[in-house]
């Protein structure tokens, strides 16, 4: 009996160890620990053993079977660890195939632009207001202190709608409307599209984006003006970039600015600046003895062409998809 | 202008190096765009400003640099030699009529001219500076207008009828041939010069044909005068004639200088034997301008500049643009020669101090006292949040045109807005709608064999409404392509209508607006069947759909489908509600029952949903179409619309009884509405 005992534990263990899949194991698991398993019938055969045997070959069975079973166990492991792998293997697919694509939606590189403008505009404290596309030539000129028919319109010819109805050549056209409104001291930014009726060509556009600010309040001067212009430069381009200024004209500012930064070794003009004029505070009932300010506008285009060096201004209107999908985001 | 540094140095004796100068006279406001080089020789190309006509001379460049180097000025006429009529007013009279528009009219005359080439240096100069030699008599007036800045003009002093000038201005039907050889036809606003009877040159823009020197010319008479700028501006652009005369009159010409230039012009005739200048200068001038005092506030300086700078160096630097600056009173009086127009108030004055002392050398400060909160405007706020719908919605913003072409996209219930000026069609109106542009971008890229194009822009539209000019806020898309991108392994349908329709429920979402009616649209740019009006309550706040095959073939788009919509953004805004609150996430769990309702094609989905819905009640928490289907197992005319319906109570776990219930209501509720569940 003993013997026969032995010599299943062998084949058993064999048998388990012969497996090589888990539907193979699981067969040899029946049939030899399964419900009419051969060690489960040996097991049943037990009383038909003389009484002094009994607890012996009960003893011996059980360790048999827990062995088998600890067996089957690590067999199963292992088998269902490498068919794992195999599985796994299988599914592999080719990584440097090209990517699912997604459909992504960008901003156009100018909104980005003004988005970046109005923020560091804000944290400069400006307050930003909308001011119309279609305005008057009183607000385009006039309140700018601008006189009928000045050779310094020449750079800024205007598309007519009517005799007093233009579209606005210069965001600086709010200046006028916020000072009827309001009383000093403010510090007020515009950003938005100007028409010019001029030629287009790589640098010169008839529909364009502007942004102008302007501070009026007690004291201030063309060093409050430049430091302005350096912080907002400074937030644009980086943190060392320098802010030159040299004089220019403007009918609306007194004295006149033009200022420029320094980007990759050149002097590169960004717009014009200066004190705002004394007649047209004065034209608002505001006392210029009082009461000083300046303004600044710059082109918005201008910003990205310098950063990622685009040398033709037609692109932005254009909306060449790879274009967009170049500079969007 | 272009300003040989060779003939500049007659003037101010500069050793600097040319890119130095061109330096510091930008820096100080004359920008030398160029330096230019002519047989050699360095050539400044100088920009001047508006306000600075008295730059546009070598004379006036060289007063710049003197102030900016602290060197002395040769001026070559510092002042009139002539000053009484002497023997010209034998050979020449002079009447302004008109002296609004001409307050000082000079002429000298030179006899016994001999017409021939001017001489080899006075041509070269004249070259260099971008003009064309012509004769003597007329090179000198060129050359004296390129020294000092006052253009000049030869008559032929025999073809004047006793040497007669009447200034005045043209009668109605005057007409001119001028040196161009152009006959112009005059309106009664324009300045003349003219004889007895008719005129004889444009004034300050350009001479008459009848009157011009020739080989035959023996005696002339030289003009010399000074023009209001707006006037000569004003003749300029309506003859459409831009001369090195008018571009200097319009930026305003030293009344000052008139005779001088005169003087200057005869000495060289005289000097290169071109003729005999005849003593004497008739010079009307009936009001002569008066110098003007201006005076500049030291503390008033410091603060326009926010510098520090002592009275010594403000006086110096405007002395140094040879300017009279002296302090009385503790106040800096300037003495405003007539050269200087542009100098009228302290401002200007404190502009001169900080140029020749330098813009570089202003601190940088940031300005102190009010605290100002900075934010964005209005309008901002509304487009923002919009534009980051579309931009979720997988979109990519354009910025299109405002100016246009009238077309086929152009909204038809809006009237453009017409541009009065336009120098093309295609810069003829304002765009009313952002369709027509948007379609434009689609072509742009189609033709660049772009597949998917999925735009969307917010921007102002144009329209005329009660009699004035409206201008508004849009949000517009229009795409075409998959419903996906395709890739290398899958392929996606068409974007279609139902496509645009989530764009819009993505759009709507974002700004709160939770019910919409979709109502069919009759806008002749859209597919009848297949585009709508979204009704928020009674107000339309936009619509969309697919654009109409008639269009596309006229776009030339063949064998795609393209969506495009338009919503009104304050409209939008108006009826936005209070989105964001609190709803707690549900405790009950949900009983879900699917129902197949057959009903007839013409019966909108959306009449079913709301049947459904009503019938529902409150615990139908949510109805959904997961499928429509159309087909032999359903009589013909017919659609079976399967939706999954959701019942939820906040308050308990609902029984299936309960909701067996209330299918059952929702079954009799469709049946009046001729729906009926599908067996």
């Amino acid at each position: 009996m003993e013997e026969r005992v032995h010599a299943l534990l062998e084949e058993a263990t064999r048998a388990i160890l012969s497996a090589s899949t888990t539907a193979e194991l699981e067969g040899m698991e029946t049939r030899y620990l399964g419900r009419k398993g051969l060690v489960t019938e040996l097991l049943r055969a037990l009383p038909t053993l003389p009484p002094e045997q009994r607890p012996r070959f009960g003893q011996l069975l059980n360790t048999v079977k827990a062995q088998l079973q600890q067996q089957v166990e690590q067999r199963r492991l292992e088998l269902g660890q490498r068919e794992r792998e195999e599985r796994l293997r299988a599914e592999r697919v080719d990584i440097t195939l090209p990517p699912r694509p997604l459909r992504v939606g960008l901003k156009h590189p100018l909104t980005q632009t003004m988005e970046r403008v109005r923020a560091a505009l804000i944290g400069l404290g400006f307050e930003f207001v909308d001011s119309p596309e279609l305005d008057d030539y009183r607000y385009n000129f006039a309140a700018l202190n601008y006189p009928d028919d000045h050779p310094a319109m020449d750079e800024q010819m205007s598309f007519y709608i009517s005799d007093t109805r233009l579209l606005r050549t210069q965001t600086t056209s709010v200046q006028g409307r916020v000072m009827e409104k309001r009383k000093p001291p403010f510090r007020i930014a515009v950003i938005g599209r100007c028409f010019r009726n001029e030629t287009v060509d790589a640098t010169h556009h008839h529909t364009f984006h502007q942004v102008d600010a302007f501070i009026v309040d007690k004291g201030i001067s063309m060093a409050d003006l430049k430091g302005v212009l350096a912080a907002f430069a400074r937030q644009m381009f980086g943190e060392d970039v320098q802010v030159r200024f040299r004089p220019d004209f403007f009918p609306f500012v007194e004295p006149g600015v033009d200022y420029a930064i320094y980007w990759q070794g050149g002097w590169l003009e960004l717009g014009g600046a200066g004190l705002i004029h004394p007649n047209i505070l004065r034209a608002h009932s505001i006392d210029p003895e009082q009461w000083t300010g300046f303004a600044f506008g710059l082109g918005i285009e201008r910003i990205p062409m310098i950063q990622y060096q685009i040398d033709d201004l037609r692109l932005f209107l254009e909306n060449d998809l790879r274009f967009l999908q170049r500079y969007g985001a | 202008m272009r300003v040989p540094i060779e003939w500049l140095k007659e003037y101010v004796p500069v050793q600097a190096e040319p890119e130095e100068l061109a330096h510091r006279l930008t820096m100080a406001g004359l920008e030398v765009e160029a330096i230019e080089h002519d047989e050699g020789e360095p050539v400044l190309n100088v920009k001047v400003t508006p306000n600075r006509g008295d730059c546009l001379s070598m004379v006036g460049v060289a007063r710049e640099v003197a102030a900016l180097y602290g060197l002395p000025l040769h001026h070559p006429m510092p002042s009139a030699r002539s000053t009484e009529p002497g023997d010209a007013v034998r050979y020449a009279t002079v009447e302004i009529i008109d002296d609004d528009l001409c307050p000082r009219y000079a002429a000298r005359v030179v006899r016994q001219v001999h017409i021939a080439p001017s001489p080899d240096w006075m041509q070269k100069r004249l070259i260099a500076a971008g003009m064309r030699p012509i004769n003597n008599v007329v090179d000198v007036t060129n050359y004296v207008m390129l020294e000092l800045g006052q253009p000049l003009h030869a008559f032929d002093l025999d073809l004047l009828p006793n040497g007669h000038i009447v200034v005045r201005r043209a009668k109605p039907g005057e007409k001119i041939v001028t040196l161009d050889g152009v006959e112009r036809a005059l309106q009664p606003e324009m300045l003349m010069i003219c004889d007895a009877t008719h005129p004889v040159a444009v004034a300050g823009v350009m001479g008459g044909a009848e009157t011009e020197v020739t080989p035959n010319t023996r005696n002339v008479l030289l003009e010399s005068a000074h023009f209001n700028p707006t006037s000569i501006r004003r003749t300029a652009r309506r003859l459409q004639l831009s001369t090195e005369a008018s571009y200097r009159f319009e930026r305003v010409v030293d009344p000052g200088g008139v005779v001088c230039a005169l003087d200057r012009a005869c000495e060289l005739l005289e000097q290169i034997g071109a003729g005999e200048p005849v003593p004497g200068v008739v010079d009307v001038y009936p009001r002569p301008a008066r110098e003007r005092v201006v005076t500049l506030r030291p503390d008033r300086c410091n603060l326009l500049l926010g510098m520090d700078l002592d009275t010594h160096t403000m006086t110096d630097c405007l002395r140094r643009l040879q300017l009279n600056a002296e302090l009385r009173d503790g106040v800096i009086h300037v003495t405003v020669p007539t050269f200087r127009p542009d100098l009228n108030i302290e401002e200007d004055l404190a502009e001169e101090v900080g140029r020749v002392y330098g813009y570089e050398n202003i601190p940088e400060r940031l300005p102190f006292g009010h605290t100002h909160r900075g934010s964005d405007s209005p309008d901002t706020r509304l487009i923002r949040p919009l534009q980051e719908a579309f931009v979720r919605a997988g979109l990519i913003e354009v910025h299109t045109h405002t100016l246009r072409a009238p077309g086929p996209l152009d909204d038809p219930t809006r009237p453009l807005v017409r541009v009065r000026n336009a120098a093309s069609e295609e810069l003829s109106s304002l765009r009313n709608s952002l369709i027509p542009s948007l379609m434009d971008v689609v072509v742009h890229n189609l033709a660049r064999r772009q597949t998917e194009i999925f735009l969307f822009e917010v921007g102002k539209v144009f329209t005329v409404l009660d009699g004035d000019y409206d201008e508004r806020l849009k949000a517009g898309f229009a795409v075409t392509g998959s419903v996906f991108p395709p890739g290398w392994d899958a392929r996606y349908p068409a974007a279609d209508f139902f496509t645009a329709k989530g764009i819009v429920h993505i759009l709507l979402e974002t700004v709160g607006i939770e019910e919409a009616q979709y109502v069919s649209a009759s806008d002749p740019r859209f597919h009848p069947g297949r585009s709508a009006k979204v009704l928020v309550g009674e107000r339309e706040v936009g619509l969309f759909g697919e654009l109409h095959p008639h269009i596309l073939e006229q776009l030339d788009i063949t064998r795609r489908t393209v969506l495009a919509g338009e919503f009104d953004v304050y409209t939008l805004w108006s009826l936005a509600t209070q989105r964001v609150r609190y709803v707690p996430l549900p405790k009950y769990p949900a009983v879900l029952r699917d129902l197949a309702v057959v009903a007839a094609e013409e019966v909108p989905y959306q009449q079913v949903e709301q049947t459904v819905r009503q019938a529902g009640g409150t615990l139908l928490e949510s109805v959904r179409l997961f499928d429509v289907y159309r087909g032999e197992r359903i009589p013909e005319g017919t659609r079976s619309l399967a939706l999954s319906l959701t019942f939820r109570s906040p308050e308990r776990t609902l029984t299936d009884e309960e909701v067996d219930g209330i299918v059952q209501q929702i079954v009799q509720a469709l049946e009046g509405i001729g729906a009926r569940l599908r067996a």
